[in-house]
């Protein structure tokens, strides 16, 4: 029997606890048990604690596993994904659209990245988000870090291939909207096939509730300073961390 | 020859944007934080893609290493592994391996004993060493693998509920033999 099912609450009697952080660092609970786990650790120090110190424990482990190579052309790979450049969308003047008719699909959680137990220093207000496509399913992982930079990380899906890019002959432009703003405003045209863009000044202020959105675009961006075409992935940003 | 830079120094040079501390710390663990990948996925191009990924969160989030918490290998090694986990997930683990062998090394005692060389490891060494043998086995293929309960359980040939039931005693036995 699995210790969690999605929806219900995590276990709260102290054994089971542990056995949950053991697990959560053993690699065993699935998906969503670990996703729990993650988010459970944002507020409950005791469990946080309690993987912190199997991750202690049971680090030496990883000298069992027999050292290999990468391939040769990973560090250029790593060396272009830190430093992308994604296009501004040219800003030209254009009719205002309604934009509070889009939905915003799924309320979304915290989604604490891989190894949160590696908790942002205390009095760093991180947020993070997660856009979601059609039927909910996870796409790109959003995160503000303290220096109010915007970090993009496509998700892989469940076949284990990352979201669509743009279609032939569009762009993916990527929006802010902050929480009570009647309008989003471009961060941009993403660069294509890229997994991973980065952006460190952005034209509005990160702020928990912002909403960011992806739509799809002619070549080179929206024509005006509004999206035109379907929003593609959209999500939530909420705080990742306590506030101190 | 002048001593190299730690880790620590080293990701601390990472928080201040420094790409080429970045590279050095990839020329220097790349073929060790690859090869926990490739133990969990088994595949260079989807542990390549891991790889790439952790270090982009190490790029990322260096400043959250906390050198009174744990040594920076350890920091470095455990991103990598969650990052393979989550893509193994992602695979989907259902899908058991086909590969009849796999997880051999980690349960000859040939490769367990050398975690009794190392004072470092002499203590887990010990403390795993005490555990019923199939509850060792079941701890290191999910650990070091990244094997799932019902792929322990085949590998194991051996029925799920006791497969899990081993794991939860051992991480049990295992945390006060440590404490």
């Amino acid at each position: 029997m699995s210790l969690y099912r999605g929806g219900s609450a995590l276990p709260t009697d102290p054994e089971s606890r542990i056995i949950l952080a053991g697990e959560y660092v053993l690699g065993t609970l699935d998906a969503a048990t670990a996703r729990a786990v993650q988010d459970a650790m944002i507020g409950d120090a005791a469990l946080t604690a309690l993987v912190q110190e199997f991750e202690r424990r049971l680090a030496p482990l990883v000298a069992m596993s027999a050292p290999e190579a990468p391939p040769v052309e990973l560090w250029s790979r790593i060396e272009a994904a830190i430093s992308p450049k994604p296009r501004v969308a040219p800003a030209r003047p254009a009719r205002l659209r309604l934009w509070q008719g889009w939905a915003v699909g799924a309320s979304l959680a915290a989604v604490a990245f891989a190894g949160l137990a590696l908790l942002p220093p205390r009095g760093v207000p991180m947020m993070t988000g997660v856009m979601l496509a059609d039927a909910n399913q996870l796409a790109w992982q959003a995160a503000i870090d303290r220096q109010g930079a915007l970090h993009l990380a496509a998700l892989a899906s469940p076949e284990g291939a990352p979201p669509d890019t743009a279609p032939r002959g569009h762009d993916l432009q990527l929006w802010a909207q902050p929480p009570g703003a009647k309008a989003p405003v471009s961060l941009g045209v993403l660069p294509r096939g890229q997994a991973v863009v980065n952006i460190s000044a952005l034209p509005v202020t990160p702020q928990p509730g912002m909403v960011i959105m992806i739509s799809l675009e002619p070549p080179g961006g929206a024509p005006g300073n509004l999206p035109t075409g379907k929003v593609m992935f959209i999500g939530r940003l909420t705080q990742a961390g306590p506030p101190t | 020859m002048q001593a190299e830079t730690s880790l620590s120094d080293l990701l601390a040079q990472v928080v201040a944007g420094d790409r080429d501390a970045l590279r050095a710390i990839y020329v220097r663990q790349s073929t060790r934080l690859f090869g926990v990948a490739m133990a969990i996925l088994r595949d260079r191009t989807a542990a390549a893609d891991v790889l790439q990924e952790a270090f982009l969160r190490i790029w990322q989030r260096a400043g959250q290493f906390d050198a009174q918490r744990g040594d920076a290998s350890a920091w470095l090694a455990a991103i990598v592994r969650y990052a393979a986990l989550d893509a193994a997930r992602a695979r989907g683990r259902e899908v058991l391996s086909d590969n009849p062998t796999l997880g051999d090394g980690v349960l000859e005692a040939e490769a367990f004993n050398t975690l009794a060389r190392n004072d470092e490891t002499k203590r887990l060494h010990g403390c795993l060493d005490h555990l019923p043998p199939p509850h060792r086995a079941g701890i290191l293929l999910a650990f070091v693998h990244g094997l799932s309960h019902p792929e322990v359980a085949a590998r194991l040939d051996q029925p799920l509920g006791t497969v899990k039931s081993w794991i939860r005693r051992g991480l049990l036995s295992l945390r006060e033999c440590l404490s």
